[in-house]
């Protein structure tokens, strides 16, 4: 494909962070329900996440005393952006992608970093007690996230012998990475999970502090915060669905259709969890990601690599 | 009207809730109902909604929050107090504008809210003037509120103090104020924290706002009344027991909540709304599985252990109820109540004594509440002494059980990492409303309440615009 007009290509990570960050709020929503087992028409179940937006956005914002406002302002940006140039590495079809450079993977890794700069920003800047203790929290916990990341990928670039995203898509034509490496996925989405802050891996932002980092956030700035929380979500799962659910391949139906289906798999799964996981302690969830989680990383690695070989 | 308008006044009402005496049901009730959202903070509220009687010493952390709410907002009351005079002090009036609402009708939320998003209803102006809330610039060798190059109270907050850790090392440590309003806490909790990053040095309990003045009503009504009531009356078993069964359902809603299993917790909190005798199995087959759910456990086990040595030791000997029996000691009113003979009752135990034991211990007791109210029939207990109630043994003359409980809090919670404190603190089922009673003889003398008083480091979280 042409990507010479940069209209395209920004249309096309547009698309796929704004639906799938839809699509998050509406399974949210779903499954909140669901475990409740209580019933809502599906109308409202639909329509809910644009009337939350619609209040948001006409919800005026607040301010603090002396918050740092412009590092205030760059954090939901700095999340968002990084979203869109980790959906740019990935190819929604053949030839698809807006940015298949030879690393994508590294890309995706060091894009990956700059969460931990987009969240502790965001506790910082309010200038208040309970935002900044979850920006620490957040810190504390990043590098645990970000190891098993970067090892589990690495793993999945070792049969495609490339780094690019496309290549590994292609890698797996025969057999998918969730076969071939099966402790590659569960990882990944553990990992993932905590990248955006989601559900049990919810420090920063969680119920305890009041909301965390966006404890002192109102109207537009919490709808966007919001927003830029789900994009690092769904840019982790279509990330995930390229890597070891083969992508845009699959029979009959067509290629950006396949890798819809399952990037919107790994969202309900990544939701459903959200649901069904209590909060995770943090001093021991730092234990178990450098016993457990790095070594079996490594394995993954070590494995992946002999079998290349 | 714009499309964006039409939109969010269909939205679902987000609500910030401040908890006064005697709203406490009210306010778990307002959980469940359709088109609202209680929400954590109150940054993200569109209507404050004040559900009981407010309190001297609620007044003005409700309006510092009430000032927190993002525009448009409105400020609605629902008095549960519908005998007596709902606000004897005439507080409300410090709120700019106030609209009362009746317990359980949505209706005027939602009324409220779409007059408030489509412009028809003026946003409340804020109620406390903008300004620091403490005189500093200018005071100290460096004019920044302070005696030395650090330390001081710049905005009327103080800065870091430094503190060992448990590596030895000196490190900032913050005083903060959390509470009366903090979402995580129970309502009117105020704890005096000395925070290192994430972790609680130092602990101490703060004033209870509930505490009762001079010619105020008592607190109530609580959200064991009907426990309260009969010691002087008589009262079916099966009653007292559906009573607790509903009660420890709604505690483990606000305890799954607390752990992000916000709709997990719905789901007992709906069930324990309708809780009949017939929901036996129900109770039983959904408190199996939740005791199985291993994210749980592991977000819980080892978590505030309150073992007997805690319990027996210091002044806190009055500790009863589940709290108690989760540390393996099978203490409990009902064992020698004539009303409870030949029912085959046994205290249920369990020996590890930390959160996940009491969550367990809990659930248990809510079943086995469900077997025996089922068992007694048409029993009525007559008017005695040592009643076993949710969280404790109730007698004429004796505190009522959080009191003992909030005593175990700055042991307990020192050294814990602040999500840890939380899961601690909300495994404990305080009600600091019932803790502001001295005792429930009615003639007794005092009024005042028996809680250690806050610490000097007190002014380190007053400030205007801090958090809720």
């Amino acid at each position: 494909m042409n990507w010479s007009s940069p209209l395209p290509a920004l249309l096309l990570v547009g698309a796929v962070l704004g639906l799938g960050a839809y699509a998050v709020a509406v399974l949210d929503g779903a499954a909140a329900l669901v475990t409740a087992r209580q019933r809502l028409p599906l109308g409202d179940i639909v329509i809910g996440p644009l009337r939350q937006a619609a209040l948001a956005a006409r919800t005026r914002r607040s301010t603090t005393e002396r918050p740092d406002l412009q590092a205030w302002a760059l954090a939901p940006a700095l999340l968002a952006g990084m979203a869109a140039g980790a959906v740019a590495t990935v190819p929604f079809g053949p030839d698809t992608a807006v940015a298949d450079v030879d690393d994508g993977i590294v890309a995706f890794g060091a894009v990956m970093a700059v969460v931990m700069v987009g969240v502790y920003l965001h506790g910082w800047s309010a200038n208040s007690p309970l935002p900044l203790v979850g920006g620490y929290r957040f810190i504390a916990l990043a590098l645990s996230y970000e190891m098993p990341l970067a090892l589990v990928l690495i793993a999945a670039a070792l049969p495609a012998e490339s780094l690019s995203v496309g290549a590994i898509v292609e890698s797996q034509y025969d057999l998918w990475n969730v076969v071939r490496q099966p402790l590659g996925l569960p990882l990944y989405l553990v990992a993932g999970t905590g990248l955006a802050f989601w559900g049990p891996l919810n420090g920063a932002d969680g119920a305890d502090l009041a909301g965390g980092t966006s404890a002192e956030v109102s109207g537009p700035a919490r709808l966007m915060w919001a927003l830029s929380r789900r994009f690092v979500l769904v840019a982790v799962a279509v990330m995930g669905a390229a890597v070891f659910l083969g992508g845009w391949q699959g029979p009959w139906l067509p290629a950006p259709l396949w890798m819809a289906l399952k990037t919107l798999a790994l969202l309900a799964v990544l939701v459903a969890a959200g649901h069904r996981l209590a909060r995770v302690r943090l001093e021991r969830f730092v234990v178990v990601a450098w016993v457990v989680f790095i070594p079996l990383a490594l394995v993954d690695v070590f494995v992946s690599g002999a079998l290349a070989l | 009207m714009g499309v964006i308008a039409r939109l969010a006044e269909g939205a679902e009402v987000p609500l910030f809730l401040v908890v006064g005496a005697g709203g406490r049901l009210a306010a778990d009730d307002l959980h469940l109902q359709r088109g609202v959202r209680v929400v954590d903070t109150p940054r993200a509220a569109a209507l404050l909604v004040v559900v009981g009687r407010i309190t001297r010493a609620l007044l003005h952390p409700a309006l510092v929050v009430h000032d927190q709410l993002p525009l448009p907002r409105a400020t609605l009351w629902m008095p549960t107090d519908t005998e007596g005079d709902a606000d004897p002090g005439g507080l409300m009036a410090a709120f700019p504008a106030v609209t009362t609402a009746d317990v359980g009708n949505a209706d005027e939320f939602r009324t409220v809210f779409a007059d408030l998003v489509s412009g028809r209803r003026p946003s409340d102006p804020p109620a406390l003037p903008d300004m620091e809330p403490a005189h500093w610039r200018g005071v100290g060798p460096y004019g920044h509120g302070g005696a030395g190059m650090t330390g001081g109270v710049p905005f009327g907050r103080a800065l870091p103090s430094r503190a060992p850790d448990p590596d030895g090392l000196e490190l900032d440590q913050l005083p903060l104020q959390l509470g009366p309003l903090h979402p995580a806490l129970p309502p009117g909790l105020v704890l005096h924290v000395g925070l290192q990053g994430d972790v609680v040095r130092q602990v101490a309990v703060g004033t209870n706002p509930y505490q009762v003045w001079p010619g105020d009503p008592s607190p109530g009504p609580l959200d064991t009344a009907l426990f309260v009531d009969a010691l002087r009356a008589p009262t079916p078993v099966a009653d007292l027991e559906l009573a607790r069964a509903r009660h420890h359902l709604r505690w483990a809603a606000r305890a799954l909540r607390l752990q992000g299993l916000g709709a997990l917790g719905r789901r007992l909190a709906i069930l324990a709304r309708s809780l009949t005798a017939g929901d036996r199995g129900t109770v039983e087959s959904l408190s199996r599985r939740m005791t199985k759910r291993r994210s749980l456990a592991w977000a819980m086990a080892g978590v505030g252990v309150a073992d007997g040595e805690l319990l027996d030791g210091l002044e806190a000997r009055l500790v009863t109820g589940p709290v108690r029996r989760a540390a393996g000691q099978a203490e409990d009113a009902r064992d020698h109540d004539p009303a409870y003979e030949g029912l085959g009752f046994e205290p249920v135990v369990h020996r590890e004594a930390d959160a996940w034991a009491r969550f367990r211990q809990r659930l248990a007791e809510a079943t086995q509440a469900m077997d025996l109210a089922e068992r007694a029939g048409t029993r009525l207990r007559q008017p005695g002494p040592a009643l076993e109630g949710p969280r404790g043994t109730l007698h004429p003359d004796t505190a009522m059980p959080t009191t003992a409980l909030l005593e175990l809090l700055p042991d307990l919670l020192a050294g814990m990492e602040w999500g840890d404190a939380v899961t601690t603190v909300a495994s404990l089922d305080l009600d600091v409303e019932e803790a502001a009673l001295p005792t429930l003889t009615p003639a007794s003398g005092s009024r005042m309440v028996g809680i250690p008083a806050a610490p000097d480091y007190q002014n380190g979280g007053g400030g205007a615009k801090t958090r809720p």
